[in-house]
């Protein structure tokens, strides 16, 4: 240890940053290397890994301002790292999250044949992850980010390799964000004039900056998983493996999709409160929030359930930021570290569910809180803070954004609302339907043989849920991290503490208990907790709408390769008819000619001779006409 | 005048003796010397034609003007035989395309060899008259040679085919000749003369001539006459069908140079020197060399016969010589004078190609060949460079020649005639190539097992052909460089 503590506090502490990328990759590469069936040895060097980089990213949060440059490509492309209170803060949250995942993830895969594959990508995740979040160059945070792209299709196509569709679909989504960011970066960079990130700063949003501001924007959003970009999230989760989830969509991604778009309106481009851009990003965030959150509502399956709502409360994140109040940006960032506590939570117990029961359709599975309660308290906590329930952590970030949307306008202020009751009401009914009443179990799973898993599953759990107690009551601790990263736009405001506003907190409340009796509506309407929302799914008007919906008709990505097959099949129709023209009018028509040449050429000397006066006149013609 | 001039006197007085010896010469040896005294006169000719080339380069004269054929010294407006480079390139051409028409007759004349020799030779004469003519009389009267002597040539063989192909031919002529003859007789009666010279001075005024319609109607008559005998479409139906019928030697020397000498050589001399000027004339040749070029490229795609495909692709090329010199530019002369030489050497090696199969299969008709390039590689092969040289492919001789008359046309005559040239050589492409697979590439045909190659002679004259059009293109830079030194261009 004593090597180790000289080599994090080695006076400059440089090589830390490049050891954040290095070693994870390094040992997820030694990972592949050991024997297949060698789970043990996997799992301690992953382990190992996972621990190391939780070390590291300590020795980093708490080694101050550091930067590092090393020349590469030219062009300015160089590989700059910067470690600074905000990289540091998601550098530990990521090394935070891969730890516990990680811990996690080595025990509910140890009967999986394809668990030494996920270790390695998930480490080469966690090595990009921290690449994209520590790069100082803009360029070189592109690199990592993109190959993020590589890993997510692979961890996504490890658990079902026969039916890529959904891989493919988190490919093309994710690629079509990164084209965008691509795009915005090099309009960024070019109108910077720089591309070291601390460089940039404060760029206009105005003529090409627009462009940039936009496109950018985008991919950093659609990173995180927000609308247009989120229709993969529900499909992975069903064929990738469940700490897959937790890791990925609900925590790593969000935070670097945020974290970037925290930069780029915070450092990047002025984004002023009241501009059409700071609007715009607040639509696509209300936007997210009530749609996702109104399919998240009628999922019958755990996980689909939790992967609309991870994509729905991003909506909130994003509207925090994009309000450009200081309340807004503050509430964002703190929603982003509560966000990925609970959700992360709430996959590992749904996680727990399915290493149990082997499955998380809750038309099989239910009534499981006598037989794991470890996991049923876990998940009550996660899904209070989610819902809001004062005083855990997800109510105080909700209440920043609250006000923040309030004072941007009602409408974003009640489209958040709205997705509180909704988030409440569905949570209600899962953990009614999964914990409570009478127990269910899939056929062929016996009573018995469901038990609380191991205390390596059941660890992180109870981590991250005290967690979601801890920073909901201390939640001084987080925003105390947070509130320093606005700097002087925070205005000398403190938002630790209760929250300000009683009237929203007495509306956050009452929407809460209209959740409740709502649920309690449902459950005697249907006397089932899992049909508790049937009242709004199968509502006048609604219903057709959530079947069109389930149909995936209004997926962005199903309609857009609606309309690729559509312009290929046209491409095809044009490319034919160009060679029709070509193979068959072209040629046929110079046969025809063809063949009336020879036909009139029959030989006879009259014939000819009449073509020659015709040829006489002509030249006759040309006379009388040009004399 | 340096020595080698005296050689001008080969090029009339070469044939002409060689026809009085042979025909008084006893009929054994004179039958079995023929074709040789055909081969010497044709070598001289080309030699002479060289060393001439070379002897007015050396003196820096740029032509020979002489009013009595034994006395070159006299140069007044009375001449009527003269020599210049484009006269010397045409003489060469047609010693060269005759020596193959004799190679290729050693071994398809059979009995008519001495018949053939004798007429050859005054055809000989007829074009090398024309090709030295200054004076538009003297132009007729070889016309008249060569017109009479091609017309024996087709129809040597007294079957039915040729027959009636010299038949269409004579008939097409006849009325070629009475055009140009009235033509002449209405320029005579306004001008007072026929010498080039003599025209030349008084036609840039003929709109104040004393009768400018009788004028008008010389012009279209000269200029449907050589249209006829040139075979430019709509005046080339007789074409097809005398290439057709003519016996392999014949049709050699017809494709090759005949048609080109007697109508289009005539055409571009009279364009170029006398008929300058006259716009309707201009733009009649205009329309009418790109309608032939596409017209001839088109109607030759589904033709089923060897030797008629080549027919209407001479239509297509003539409309290209003719379009290089309506342009009126020293480009577009240089590129017609060019492709003058080229189609003399690529369409002759075709007309030879068309003579080997026939010759080895017994026919022309390319429906029932097919396969033959195994059976005959030498043929085939120049063949496939003759048609590349022909589609303008670089860099073969064609190609230099095409490129240079699509600049000029497009210098002058706009984009469009530019684009359509370059456009119709797809059609020249499709052709031959239809041609090719059809006839040497693929399967091998039933019943065609026992082809063999051609005789030596056939080959020679092929890889002769072939290597010129090949070194020709090669070294064609040169050539250009030479041009551009000479001021030419």
């Amino acid at each position: 240890m004593g090597v180790l503590s000289d080599f994090i506090n080695m006076g400059n502490g440089n090589n830390l940053l490049y050891t954040m990328i290095l070693l994870p990759a390094l040992l997820a590469g030694l990972i592949l290397a050991v024997p297949r069936l060698n789970y043990r040895l996997r799992s301690m060097i992953f382990m190992a890994a996972v621990s190391l980089n939780m070390l590291f990213a300590l020795g980093v949060f708490f080694g101050g301002d550091m930067t590092m440059l090393i020349p590469w490509a030219g062009f300015g492309v160089n590989l700059a790292l910067r470690v600074y209170d905000f990289s540091a803060l998601i550098v530990l949250a990521v090394a935070v999250f891969a730890l516990l995942v990680g811990m996690y993830s080595v025990s509910f895969l140890r009967s999986k044949d394809y668990s030494g594959r996920f270790f390695f990508y998930y480490l080469v995740t966690v090595a990009l992850v921290n690449g994209a979040v520590l790069a100082n160059n803009i360029v070189v945070m592109l690199f990592f980010w993109e190959g993020l792209l590589v890993t997510l299709f692979g961890i996504i196509i490890i658990g079902n390799r026969e039916k890529p569709k959904a891989a493919l679909k988190a490919l093309v989504l994710n690629g079509i964000g990164d084209l965008l960011l691509m795009l915005g970066v090099i309009i960024t960079a070019t109108s910077a004039g720089t591309m070291m990130m601390d460089g940039i700063s404060d760029l206009p949003i105005e003529g090409v900056g627009i462009l940039g501001f936009v496109c950018m924007m985008l991919g950093a959003a659609g990173k995180a998983g927000s609308m247009p970009f989120h229709s993969w999230i529900p499909e992975a989760a069903t064929v990738a493996p469940m700490p897959f989830m937790a890791i990925l969509p609900a925590a790593l991604e969000k935070m670097l999709g945020i974290y970037l778009l925290a930069r780029i309106a915070l450092d990047f481009y002025q984004l002023q409160p009241g501009t059409p851009f700071s609007l715009l990003v607040m639509i696509i965030g209300a936007v997210t929030i009530v749609l996702a959150v109104a399919m998240a509502l009628i999922q019958k399956d755990m996980k689909k359930l939790l992967s609309y709502h991870a994509i729905s409360q991003v909506g909130y994140m994003i509207l925090g930021i994009g309000t450009a109040l200081p309340v807004g940006v503050v509430g964002g960032l703190f929603h982003m570290i509560n966000h990925v506590i609970y959700k992360c939570c709430l996959f590992l117990t749904a996680g727990s569910i399915e290493k149990q029961t082997g499955s998380t359709d809750l038309r099989k599975v239910g009534g499981l809180g006598k037989l794991m309660p470890a996991t049923t308290v876990c998940f009550i906590i996660a899904a209070c803070a989610i819902s809001g329930v004062p005083p855990f952590n997800g109510f105080f970030s909700k209440e920043l954004v609250f006000d923040a949307a309030l004072e941007s306008g009602i409408v974003y202020y009640i489209a958040a609302v709205l997705g509180a009751f909704l988030t409440a009401a569905s949570f209600l009914k899962l953990g009614h339907a999964a914990f409570f009443g009478k127990t269910k179990l899939p056929e062929g799973v016996s009573e018995d043989k469901v038990k609380e898993n191991s205390g390596a599953m059941v660890t992180p759990m109870l981590i991250l849920a005290g967690l979601c107690i801890f920073f909901g009551v201390y939640n001084a601790v987080p925003l105390g991290q947070i509130q320093p990263l606005l700097g002087e736009a925070l205005g000398g405001h403190d938002y630790a503490g209760w929250p300000h506003s009683l009237t929203l907190v007495v509306i956050s409340v009452a929407v809460l208990l209209l959740a409740a009796v709502n649920h309690l509506i449902g459950y005697r309407l249907t006397g089932e907790g899992l049909k508790a929302v049937d009242h709004i799914h199968y509502a006048p008007g609604l219903h057709s709408v959530y079947n069109a919906a389930e149909r995936h008709y209004f997926d962005p990505y199903d309609i857009v390769m609606l309309l690729i097959n559509a312009f290929a099949w046209l491409s095809y129709g044009i490319d034919r008819a160009i060679n029709w023209i070509y193979d068959a009018a072209f040629v046929n028509v110079v046969n025809y000619v063809s063949d009336a040449a020879k036909r009139i050429n029959d030989g006879h000397s009259s014939t000819y001779m009449k073509w020659s006066f015709f040829g006489v006149a002509f030249i006759v013609f040309l006379f009388i006409i040009l004399v | 005048m340096s020595a080698s001039m005296y050689l001008i006197y080969s090029f009339l007085g070469l044939p002409l003796i060689i026809v009085l010896a042979l025909t008084l010469a006893a009929k054994k040896p004179a039958d079995r010397l023929c074709i040789y005294a055909g081969y010497l006169a044709a070598i001289v000719q080309m030699i002479a034609a060289a060393a001439i080339f070379a002897a007015l380069l050396a003196a820096g004269v740029e032509s020979l003007t002489f009013s009595q054929f034994w006395d070159m010294s006299v140069s007044d407006s009375a001449a009527y035989l003269s020599l210049d480079a484009f006269s010397l390139v045409a003489i060469f051409c047609v010693g060269l395309v005759s020596l193959v028409s004799l190679i290729t007759a050693q071994s398809t004349m059979g009995e008519k060899k001495l018949n053939f020799t004798n007429v050859l030779m005054m055809l000989m004469l007829g074009m090398n008259g024309i090709a030295m003519a200054a004076d538009l009389f003297t132009l007729y009267v070889f016309l008249e040679v060569t017109g009479i002597t091609s017309f024996v040539l087709i129809a040597i063989f007294h079957d039915i085919r040729g027959l009636e192909g010299s038949f269409k031919y004579l008939v097409m002529s006849a009325i070629a000749s009475a055009f140009i003859l009235a033509g002449l007789a209405f320029l005579f009666m306004e001008f007072g003369g026929l010498g080039f010279d003599t025209v030349a001075a008084a036609i840039g005024a003929w709109q104040e001539a004393a009768n400018p319609t009788l004028l008008i109607v010389a012009f279209v008559l000269l200029a449907s006459g050589f249209l006829i005998k040139s075979g430019i479409a709509p005046f080339h139906g007789w074409l097809p069908d005398a290439y057709q019928s003519a016996p392999d030697a014949v049709s050699v020397v017809l494709g090759g140079i005949v048609t080109k000498m007697a109508g289009t050589y005539a055409l571009i001399r009279l364009l170029s020197e006398l008929l300058t000027d006259i716009a309707p004339l201009t733009q009649a040749c205009v329309i009418l060399a790109l309608g032939s070029i596409l017209f001839g490229a088109v109607a030759a795609v589904r033709q089923s016969d060897f030797k008629r495909i080549l027919a209407y692709s001479s239509i297509s090329q003539i409309g290209y010589i003719l379009l290089g010199a309506v342009c009126a530019s020293p480009l577009g002369y240089i590129g017609a004078i060019l492709h003058f030489f080229n189609h003399a050497t690529f369409k002759t090696t075709l007309f030879v190609n068309a003579a080997a199969v026939h010759e080895q299969t017994g026919t022309t008709d390319i429906e029932e060949l097919g396969g033959l390039q195994k059976q005959m590689p030498v043929t085939g092969v120049t063949s496939v460079i003759a048609f590349l040289s022909t589609a303008g492919i670089p860099p073969l001789a064609g190609f230099w020649s095409k490129l240079i008359i699509i600049i000029a046309a497009w210098q002058a005559l706009g984009a469009f005639a530019g684009a359509l040239a370059l456009f119709a050589s797809i059609f020249t492409a499709a052709y031959f190539l239809r041609l090719q697979s059809k006839v040497f590439f693929g399967l091998l045909r039933e019943g065609l097992e026992e082809v063999r190659e051609a005789v030596l002679g056939l080959k020679i004259a092929e890889i002769l052909l072939t290597a010129i059009t090949v070194g020709f293109g090669i070294a064609f830079p040169l050539a250009l460089r030479f041009m551009q030194a000479q001021g030419w261009l």
